[in-house]
């Protein structure tokens, strides 16, 4: 393409820099919400107000921040689910059925002490909390490993075996919870019982601890990729499963494992959202509309082109604009599915800013036709 | 389209001073290159000489940083392929781009301007198969290509391109994939084609001899750059392999003699199935011994693949029994036989040898990973994995730029020289070489070969599968000819006569009866 005395052309990127990649999404971020502008502009308000309106209350707010922070550590949590299976090919669709069985582990660890019976049982948290996080991991981790078995043993497609777990999952959580179910709540309107109040997760400055478990996870998985035998075997096997065999990768454990990885940590999702964040302590309601938060995972995952550490700042973005965005729609009396709007377009232009990680654009002077 | 009035002898095509430099290369420097209509003139050079790079610029895929091509005269410059298709220039690729679900007729008029939205396959059957007749081609039109050998998937790739109105056509590898006979109508149909007056460009890295008996003039790249430039008629299989690699390069090895030590590998009566869950071995009885190169020789699809995957442990044998050092490995994992001392070396070195996107020290790591030396308490030792990739590097002579580079970014020779560095760096006691030099350069087969041979003389046992019969015979102390699943017999390589191995190959001949 010429423009003027320049010309413009693609060309192949050889190397991608940590530096590069981090501009390219800020860069993205930018454009995308360049592009709402017009939603608001549409809807009369200026957008610079409506910005500023969602990012403080996001990030500034004393009442804002907290659910900013407990929307991003659930999300993280989905994002490294999604990113060990995604480091060995596999897509882990089934975040939401994982987090389900997850949370209704842990439930069912505090319904064996006797905590549907009484909300003031005193019970000690330092046995209780920790059972009901593993039982979480290990939930989400079985329902995990039916896909990743099914993968290693007979190549059964694991999109399809965990989007389907995610169906049976869903109607699991309301099995248990409403009329009639084990976990059913006081008030039988469809909720799950209470926690007692003496096995409520610890606070930290009004965080649950649960942060420094997503975060710790992050980490932990950047180390087991780049300096383990087991992260070595994971990427060897996703990147090419044929050669993986050849160097004595086993086929059938590497889907396995990564299964198992993956649906502990949603699991554990599950376990925070439900038993961790302050004024929840219930399987709520609405737990489906957690399961569809999980997706995000998903973007999350790939935006950080499967680095845990790049995923903590996306986790932290996609958090607070879930909440800033909902918070906005009620204040400046926008339609309805502004934070939806808002967050579709961001990942849209996320995804399609990706076309940079792999070309860049140069200008070359021309020279004159002779 | 300037098709019509071309007189033999007319310049089809010229590029001058093509230049195109990649990050820490220059792949083409001042390239200077012509060709006349009715001729055929071969580029010549080894694995890495710059060959790909000139021939996409030629087709348009990659557009030069400096210099300028010519087609009849007329300045041209290629924005894409479609450009070059327009003017008359065709390709043939090594790996073949055809569709394989479809017929051969449906391939060749797909992307033909006049192929429209209603196709009249009857009026192309007609204009293919008179090209077919004028060329002496013999292909079904209606034939699927996956039906197709390779010789013939080629013929339906440069039909493609003639249909196309191609007059200059660029061939490349024309004869690697392709058995003695349809190398020989191939070798015939380019000479229809000259008399044509349509100028033919094979690029070549090996079989060298068959260059010389059909191209008229040669010009033999190294390192981006033009070493010779020759009439074929002055030209020896010698003096152009060593323009090509720039010193002397021996044809024939000597087989070395080892003193013959402990049977290593005995195989007993084994068969296995293919992908498609066919018989393609049946039980096949066996040994090797220390030092000593078995070669089974053998036209690919007939069960040696299968054999060397079963040995590996990568496929379930359906029946015998494997026995390495006198222990019965029948049933071990491939990650066992590593660790006991087998070394495979994978034909497919791109899809199952190496990973394209790993690094080259995450290449080597391959064989290592499960090394305790290498991986103390399930943490890799990334910088002695590193020392030992540079180990490799400088050893085998791998041209590549760091050990941090993707193995996708090396050439075939110095990606099985990689990998050969890492199999036989593990001292194996068995050393599967399957197809070890398919495809290799002279300088890079001349190479691997003497690594077979020094592996042999440590005592190693090896088993080396090959289609190239000269090598099994140059190399093996003993020769199987392989054919339909079956060892046709075992011989002496000393007294094995090629006109009977190629023949039991072939199937040509009964099997014998070991003694």
């Amino acid at each position: 393409m010429k423009l003027g005395n320049y010309e413009v052309k693609l060309e192949k990127r050889l190397e991608l820099t940590a530096w590069e990649a981090a501009t390219i999404s800020i860069l993205a971020i930018f454009v995308a919400l360049a592009l709402v502008s017009f939603i608001f502009l549409q809807a009369g308000v200026n957008p610079l107000t409506g910005y500023k309106e969602i990012f403080t209350y996001a990030f500034a707010n004393p009442f804002g921040l907290p659910l900013t922070i407990n929307r991003s550590i659930f999300l993280l949590l989905c994002t490294c689910a999604f990113i060990i299976p995604i480091r060995a090919g596999l897509w882990n669709i089934g975040m939401a059925g994982q987090l389900y069985v997850g949370a209704l582990a842990a439930f069912a660890v505090a319904f064996a002490f006797g905590a549907k019976e009484s909300h003031s049982l005193d019970l000690s948290p330092g046995i209780v909390i920790p059972l009901m996080m593993v039982a979480a991991a290990l939930g989400g981790a079985a329902i995990g490993a039916i896909a990743g078995f099914l993968k290693g043993r007979f190549n059964t497609n694991e999109i399809v075996v965990t989007m389907m777990l995610n169906f049976i999952t869903f109607w699991l959580v309301p099995f248990m919870i409403k009329e009639g179910g084990l976990f059913m709540g006081a008030s039988g309107e469809g909720e799950g019982f209470k926690l007692s109040s003496s096995i409520y997760a610890p606070l930290i400055m009004g965080v649950p601890f649960t942060i420094f478990i997503a975060l710790g996870l992050a980490v932990l998985l950047y180390f087991l990729f780049a300096k383990t035998k087991i992260g070595y075997q994971i990427k060897a096997y996703g990147l090419s499963p044929a050669a993986a065999k050849y160097a004595g990768i086993s086929s059938f454990k590497i889907p396995l494992l990564v299964f198992i990885m993956g649906g502990a940590i949603a699991g554990l999702a599950g376990y925070h959202y439900f038993a961790a964040v302050p004024g929840v302590y219930k399987i709520t309601k609405n737990y489906g509309d957690f399961g569809d938060l999980a997706f995000y995972g998903i973007i999350c995952g790939l935006i950080s082109q499967g680095n845990p550490l790049a995923a903590i700042p996306f986790a932290l973005l996609f958090g607070g604009l879930t909440n800033g965005g909902r918070f906005v729609q009620g204040k400046l009396k926008l339609g309805f599915g502004i934070d939806y709007a808002l967050l579709g377009v961001l990942m849209i232009i996320l995804v399609a800013f990706q076309f940079f990680y792999r070309y860049k654009i140069v200008w070359m002077k021309t020279e004159k036709e002779k | 389209m300037p098709m019509e009035g071309i007189k033999r002898g007319d310049t089809a095509l010229e590029a001058r001073g093509i230049t195109k430099r990649y990050p820490g290369v220059v792949a083409n420097d001042h390239i200077d290159f012509e060709i006349k209509a009715g001729e055929v003139h071969a580029i010549l050079g080894e694995n890495g000489a710059g060959k790909t790079t000139l021939m996409n610029i030629l087709f348009g895929l990659v557009q030069p940083d400096e210099g300028e091509i010519y087609v009849y005269s007329e300045k041209v410059n290629f924005r894409s392929p479609l450009d070059a298709i327009d003017l008359g220039i065709g390709m043939v690729h090594q790996n073949r781009k055809l569709i394989p679900a479809h017929s051969v007729i449906e391939n060749i008029i797909l992307g033909h301007p006049r192929a429209g939205n209603i196709l009249n396959l009857k009026r192309t059957g007609e204009e293919i198969t008179e090209l077919c007749d004028k060329y002496g081609y013999k292909i079904d039109l209606k034939a699927k290509v996956w039906q197709l050998s390779e010789g013939e998937k080629q013929v339906v790739e440069i039909l493609k391109a003639l249909y196309r109105g191609a007059k200059i056509l660029i061939l490349d590898e024309p004869t690697s994939a392709l058995a003695p006979p349809e190398t020989k109508k191939l070798l015939a149909s380019i000479k229809a084609m000259t008399r044509d007056e349509l100028a033919i460009i094979p690029f070549i890295t090996h079989k060298l001899p068959i260059v010389l008996t059909v191209s008229e003039r040669v010009t033999v790249l190294r390192r981006g750059k033009i070493t010779a430039r020759l009439a074929t008629a002055g030209a020896t299989e010698e003096s152009l392999a060593k323009e090509m690699v720039g010193r002397e390069v021996i044809f024939r090895l000597e087989r070395v003699e080892v003193e013959k030590g402990k049977p290593i590998l005995q195989v007993e009566n084994l068969s296995a199935l293919n992908d498609k869950r066919f018989l393609a071995l049946k039980g096949v009885s066996f040994s090797v011994h220390e030092g000593e190169i078995f070669g089974i020789a053998g036209v690919s699809g007939n069960g040696q693949q299968v054999l060397a995957e079963v040995l590996a442990g990568l496929r379930k044998a359906e029946g015998g029994k494997v026995l390495l050092d006198g222990i019965n490995i029948t049933h071990s994992s491939s990650l066992e036989r590593w660790q006991m001392g087998v070394g495979y070396i994978p034909s497919e070195r791109v899809e199952v040898g190496s990973i394209g996107d790993f690094s080259l020290v995450e290449n080597v790591a391959m064989n290592y990973y499960f090394d305790d030396d290498f991986a103390k308490h399930g943490i890799m030792d990334h910088k002695k994995l590193r020392k030992l990739t540079q180990e490799f590097i400088s050893e085998y002579d791998v041209a590549a730029p760091s050990p941090n580079t993707t193995a996708k970014s090396l050439s075939g020779g110095n990606l099985q020289k990689l990998i050969l560095a890492r199999v036989i760096s593990r001292k194996p006691r068995l050393l599967i070489a399957n197809l070890p030099t398919q495809g290799l350069d002279v300088g890079a087969t001349e190479f691997v070969q003497n690594k077979l041979i020094q592996a042999k003389k440590e005592k190693a046992g090896i088993l080396l599968i090959s289609e190239d019969l000269d090598e099994i015979l140059s190399l093996s102390d003993w020769v199987a000819p392989i054919y339909e699943g079956e060892l046709m017999g075992i011989f002496p390589g000393g007294e094995a006569k090629r006109e009977n191995i190629g023949a039991m190959m072939a199937g040509l001949k009964q099997k014998v009866e070991v003694i």
